[in-house]
């Protein structure tokens, strides 16, 4: 699954990293550290992990597998 | 913010009078709270009155003057010859006599007694700052219970618990008790947090109390279970969470708390959640942080408390989730207007799991861990299981609006003391509200018939053929729940269920779910006994009180803001579908009733 959207830093549970993508949905980001650049505009590739849990209950989990900064 | 004087330890209840309490608590021990004045109606005891005469005043001379008044006045205590307070009981019109008496040029004040509850009031130097103990009431419930003997799992990115390999405890959980939990991520026993966020939520249940260092927690005595299945960065996977509820269930858990979410449903969490259930256990599950109308997994699945999160000012917090599966709010912060609006609890870094932070977070992952500690508490004082538990956190809880539930709060704001006070009263309290809604739209069914078409409103109502059908269908047999209610297992579960007006037995087939069943809560059932009815004569007089029963109930259900109804798209549909059966039902009963009559 390809997206583009902006990297934001929430402030939930102690900090939490979601992609906000441009069809409004909103992923919290699982992967590469290097991502966690607040208001950055990205493309990512990667897949919703359906069988994913965590604290941010924000929305799907996405696991990155490649991204470019925009 | 309220004064408290700095009398941390009282742990009697004592009675004073609240106008004179000023003068007396130096001397009593009470300490002081802004509970109970003298228009408080539920501080009262009951007939009883105090008076306060000029300094001075002799028993002689009250003793002379109590005659009018109708009371038999003594000295409070040793101090009275000085003080002029005295007290009488068993009067029988409290407000009359107290008029009577300010009356009169001797006294300076006359009020009715009223009971002064102690508070308990930690000396953890942050204390202050925990807004949302204050907010849920519990400096009044720690006086009643602080959760002692009662395990709660805390099924997260494990607790900072030990001083184990790269490790360290957190200093405000020294002392705390901890049950051997289990590393579903690593597959270990060293359950150990390296993330922080399951630290600072087993904080909230039960950080080191009255120790004089850091901050509070809400049940302090109890036990905490760590399980870890998020791994640092606060991610897992559902297998492993239906494993950890089992763990924690087959391990002697009476509260098991999730603030966790995400995934689709499955049904391998659901099957562990109801599991939990009939084994006697809690679960709390924090509704998410979505912000929108729809509760995530875990905390959507039926036998799970789903809770919302608000801030400082008890309004939703605009991240929290919402929607029809919601039963009670509690405080998750609310930074927008500063840190201090978040929970604040001692946890680890997050980029150094040795080193102890303490931290305000924000999210529904704090709010749930408000309610286990609740429930934890409810179970130390003799809660007998999880219906019971849910019951006194829902009745108590404040509530928001003039709704008994909305989606935004549940059925309201979480109360700890409120709470506590309903554990052990017994079982429901009778609902008649249905029964006396049926029995009037009988006047009126009866109403729209032909004065020769129809029998006697008494003579009908209290035949048995119609009075038993209707009886169970608005009340349900509701002396079985006196004798059995609150049992928790299958045995208990069966007993609750049938016990129910039949509109709720629908329960007992889809479980006891958060969403009443629309098949059940419809004129479904009196049309297919009228059906019946259209062969056997002889069962008219029992559909009609089927038929009027089912109408009082949904009629009630309509006008108190009943449960969501599942599989209905949107909760606004509720409302015109329960009136709308009311109106078949009534329909029915009343082809039943012309019938009758007109043989």
């Amino acid at each position: 699954m390809k997206l583009s959207g902006k990297v934001a830093f929430r402030d939930l549970e102690g900090g939490v990293w979601v992609l906000e993508a441009d069809d409004g949905q909103i992923y919290e980001l699982a992967g590469d550290r290097r991502i966690q650049k607040h208001g950055k505009r990205i493309e990512v590739e990667g897949d919703v992990n359906s069988q994913g849990v965590g604290i941010a209950m924000v929305g799907p989990v996405l696991s990155v597998r490649r991204y470019r900064f925009l | 913010m309220p004064v408290y004087e700095s009398l941390a330890k009282c742990s009697v209840h004592l009675l004073v009078a609240a106008a004179l309490a000023a003068g007396c608590c130096a001397k009593s021990k009470v300490g002081p709270s802004k509970g109970a004045s003298s228009d408080d109606p539920d501080a009262r005891v009951p007939g009883a009155i105090v008076v306060d005469f000029k300094d001075g005043t002799t028993k002689e001379e009250f003793d002379a003057w109590e005659k009018e008044w109708g009371v038999d006045l003594e000295f409070n205590s040793i101090e009275g010859p000085v003080d002029g307070v005295t007290i009488a009981v068993g009067v029988k019109d409290v407000d009359q006599v107290l008029e009577k008496i300010r009356k009169h040029p001797a006294v300076e004040a006359a009020e009715p007694l009223m009971s002064l509850q102690a508070s308990f009031v930690p000396n953890d130097p942050e204390y202050p700052k925990q807004w949302n103990l204050r907010q849920i009431h519990m400096p009044k419930a720690w006086e009643m219970s602080r959760g002692s003997g009662v395990i709660v799992a805390v099924i997260d990115t494990g607790i900072a618990y030990e001083d184990y390999q790269e490790f360290r405890r957190v200093p405000d959980l020294k002392g705390i008790k901890f049950a051997k939990g289990y590393d579903f991520v690593n597959d270990d026993e060293h359950p150990n947090d390296d993330h922080g966020h399951g630290t600072h939520v087993a904080g909230t249940i039960a950080q080191a109390t009255n120790n004089g260092e850091g901050v509070a927690g809400i049940a302090f005595e109890a036990t905490l279970m760590p399980i870890k299945v998020l791994n640092q960065f606060g991610m897992g996977v559902s297998s492993d969470i239906a494993d950890a509820i089992r763990f924690a269930t087959d391990h002697g858990a009476k509260v098991i708390n999730m603030s966790l979410g995400g995934g689709g449903y499955s049904r391998v969490i659901e099957n562990a959640i109801k599991y939990a259930r009939k084994k006697g256990v809690t679960v709390v599950c924090a509704a998410g942080n979505s912000g929108l109308g729809r509760v995530s997994y875990p905390a959507a699945y039926d036998g799970a408390v789903a809770v919302s999160a608000v801030g400082p000012d008890g309004k939703r917090a605009p991240y929290s989730s919402f929607g029809k599966e919601l039963d009670i709010a509690a405080p998750g912060g609310d930074k927008r207007s500063g840190p201090e609006g978040g929970i604040l609890q001692n946890t680890i870094d997050r980029r150094n799991p040795a080193r102890s932070v303490y931290e305000y977070y924000q999210g529904t992952s704090m709010a749930a861990p408000h309610v286990s500690g609740v429930a934890a508490l409810l179970y130390a004082r003799g809660a007998r299981g999880p219906e019971e538990v849910e019951r006194a956190l829902f009745e108590g809880a404040s509530p928001v609006g003039d709704k008994d539930w909305s989606e935004e709060y549940g059925h309201g704001l979480l109360n700890a003391e409120a709470s506590l006070k309903l554990v052990g009263k017994g079982p429901v309290p009778v609902d008649w509200a249905p029964l006396l809604i049926g029995a009037g739209l009988l006047a009126f069914v009866l109403l729209t018939l032909k004065t020769r078409q129809r029998m006697g409103y008494l003579n009908i109502l209290f035949s048995p053929g119609f009075f038993i059908p209707l009886v169970l269908a608005t009340v349900g047999v509701f002396f079985a729940r006196w004798a059995f209610g609150g049992a928790s297992g299958v045995s208990g579960e069966i007993v609750n269920g049938v016990s129910l007006p039949i509109p709720d037995w629908g329960r007992i087939i889809f479980g006891r779910g958060k969403m009443a069943s629309p098949i059940f809560y419809s004129a479904l059932i009196p049309l297919v006994a009228s059906l019946i009815a259209i062969r056997a004569k002889g069962l008219r007089d029992v559909v009609a009180g089927l038929g009027m029963g089912f109408a009082g109930f949904l009629a009630y259900a309509a006008w108190a803001k009943a449960p969501p109804l599942a599989y209905m798209p949107f909760t606004f549909l509720a409302l015109p579908w329960l009136l709308v059966n009311a109106l078949v039902c009534m329909f029915i009963a009343r082809a039943m009733l012309r019938k009758e009559a007109a043989r």
